[in-house]
């Protein structure tokens, strides 16, 4: 045994072979909150990695006249001044393999969930160039994220990137979690990036993801609180370079930067302590380019360049509501839409609190099912007819029929996008129940039996309109047979239900 | 303006005192401190001597070398050392510094400007360390 084992060794020295090569080195000229200016180093590129003598790796950020700002990616403590630092060549890069999947690892790719080390495959850059034109395609498939609000009024197609945005405790995170669950065997691979969020946090969310077995198809890039800025700075081009990864197999991918405006706060504190200049909010000028590039990113490949996708949610969390704030209309301008979450509702009950009427998607109309867009395609009119009808109806008392039932229909409609935290709808569901509400069925259920008559509809419709849900499922569309057995079904259901 | 860096200020030196000797370098010397001193960088001076040595020896075609090794060299390979550094710096001549240090083990350190080149044991059984640490 143990010859065997110094056999084995012995092996592996006599594979490594010595080489002596001229290496660039640079001495630290100070440290400071992880910051380090480096002299030296005269042929270093930009975002190239250089390690330390402790260990530790650092990216040049600014190359000065006579000296290289340097951002330290881990405990910059252990580096004094005069150290000599080694260039390694290499722009910073990630290890990435399948068995990445189901685990949780820091910006720089190694696991930090104690599963032990994750076999290595290949390496992928950081910071790479976005797919240019020729290799792309426009949105045309669904994402279903398995909420209802979303599914059918700001649909999300494959490659689009979707803002998220709203106040604190909103229910941002939740929206983005419960995508993730409805991703299970919808042929996606999901990767959460988590920036300068708590380690408590992270931890329930990953206990949540993991009671759904949605891990099998997740990975979660963590940045926490508590590390360097640099790390948050990095952590979601990593995520990306994951993404891009699975991408490059031809596979749909899903990404959530959770969320940016930490983002942008870690990059203004790395960029003010390498003292370049400030502009509006204390931000440098660069920071549209830090989120545009790394937005960019997001695509739909066509067939001839091996196909696959990177759908992005970005989440941006605003200030009393301010979107107008410099990072927030940054963001909106460069995604493809936005999903707004409202504090006013959600106290009201209406959860989750996405403001229909300002949110907006710009692509994915084109990704939705027919069967969905037959069914929702006038709710999101409707429902702001509702909205202002709602508002007028509270000064008059006398309303003539036609308003009084645009007003029921509307509050029905609302009762009906609301959904409970980690439950998302399967999109032959949600069919049903937009189909049971256009078609006016649920008109004369009271407001506050609405969730009863859908769950119950649901259950069962789908004992006794099987064929509907098979046309739906198959064809994403129903034949005249198929509706004529929803209705009869729907009808059933409903004389039963008001016994 | 920009800030006047003691590179800066080195080079304008040499500019001010190139081939000039004796009674007419005196002069130029003097104007040299007094604008230290009213840039506000006597306290910088080392800097700039430093600078102004990089300027001069690159004129002169001058290589600094720094070389460690475990133990003691013999003149005969101090010069052979000294010769492959010109050849490979293509300079006019070498000044170097030899620095012993027992934990090499055995092999040369030679640093030249911010260019090392180490085959020293110390740093190949670290290398070998590393290769044998590597996922496989």
């Amino acid at each position: 045994m143990s010859n065997h084992i110094v056999e084995n060794l012995r092996k592996e020295i006599e594979a490594f072979k010595i080489e002596v090569k001229t290496e660039k080195v640079g001495k630290v000229l100070e440290v400071f909150d992880g910051i380090a200016k480096v002299s030296g180093l005269s042929d270093i590129k930009s975002s190239e990695m250089v390690t330390f003598p402790a260990g530790e790796v650092g990216v040049a950020l600014n190359l000065e006249e006579d000296a290289v700002g340097i951002i330290i990616l881990g405990d910059f403590s252990k580096i004094k001044e005069g150290d000599e630092v080694k260039a390694t060549g290499r722009i910073l890069e990630i290890p990435v393999s399948d068995g990445i999947l189901g685990r949780v690892v820091n910006a720089v790719g190694t696991p930090i969930d104690g599963k032990g080390t994750i076999k290595a495959g290949k390496t992928y850059p950081i910071e790479k160039v976005a797919p240019g034109v020729v290799t792309r395609q426009s949105v045309d498939q669904p994402v279903a994220t398995g909420i209802k609000a979303i599914d059918a009024i700001i649909p999300v197609g494959r490659g689009q990137r979707e803002l998220i945005i709203g106040d604190r405790q909103t229910g941002k995170t939740a929206l983005a979690i419960d995508a993730i669950l409805n991703q299970k065997g919808q042929n996606m691979i999901c990767v959460y990036v988590s920036i300068g969020q708590k380690d408590s946090k992270l931890r329930k969310l990953q206990a949540r993801l993991e009671a759904g077995n949605s891990m099998d198809y997740t990975v979660i890039v963590s940045a926490g609180a508590s590390e360097a800025a640099a790390m948050s700075y990095i952590a979601p081009y990593a995520g990306v370079s994951i993404a891009e990864y699975f991408m490059d197999q031809g596979k749909d991918v899903l990404i959530i930067y959770d969320d940016l405006s930490k983002h942008a706060v870690a990059y203004r504190e790395i960029s003010l302590l390498l003292r370049r200049p400030p502009g509006r909010e204390a931000y440098p000028g660069d920071v549209f380019y830090l989120h545009s590039r790394l937005l960019e990113r997001a695509c739909r490949r066509n067939a001839k360049y091996g196909g696959g996708s990177i759908t992005a949610f970005p989440i941006i969390e605003t200030q009393a509501g301010d979107i107008s704030a410099y990072i927030p209309t940054n963001v909106i301008s460069i995604t493809d839409g936005q999903i707004f979450l409202e504090t006013d509702l959600f106290y009201k009950g209406i959860r989750p609190a996405v403001n229909v009427g300002s949110s907006v998607s710009r692509v994915g109309s084109s990704a939705q099912i027919k069967a969905m867009k037959k069914v929702a395609g006038t709710l999101k009119l409707d429902l702001a007819q509702f909205r202002e009808l709602e508002a007028f109806s509270q000064f008059g008392s006398d309303l003539d029929e036609s308003t009084k039932r645009q007003l029921e229909r509307g509050k029905r409609s609302v009762e009906v996008l609301k959904q409970l935290q980690y439950a998302p709808v399967k999109t032959e569901h949600q069919v049903v129940t937009f189909y049971a509400l256009t078609k006016g069925f649920m008109d004369d259920v009271p407001v506050e039996k609405i969730k009863e008559f859908e769950a119950g509809l649901i259950e069962y419709s789908e004992r006794n309109a099987k064929t509907f849900y098979k046309e739906v499922m198959e064809t994403k569309m129903w034949t005249d047979k198929g509706e004529e057995q929803l209705k009869k079904a729907i009808g059933d259901f409903k004389a039963s239900f008001q016994k | 303006m920009s800030k006047v860096s003691p590179k800066n200020i080195a080079e304008a030196i040499y500019e001010a005192t190139e081939g000039k000797s004796g009674a007419s370098l005196a002069p130029a010397i003097k104007n040299s401190v007094q604008i230290l001193h009213s840039k506000r960088m006597l306290g910088k001076s080392e800097e700039v001597l430093k600078e102004l040595q990089n300027i001069f020896d690159k004129k002169t075609g001058t290589i600094r070398a720094k070389i460690t090794t475990g133990r003691d060299l013999g003149t005969e390979e101090r010069k052979r050392i000294e010769s492959e550094i010109k050849e490979n710096y293509k300079g006019k001549s070498v000044v170097s510094e030899f620095f012993k240090k027992e934990e090499l083990l055995g092999g040369v350190r030679i640093e030249v400007g911010d260019e090392v080149r180490d085959s020293s044991y110390k740093n190949q059984l670290e290398k070998l360390k590393n290769f044998l640490m590597q996922e496989k």
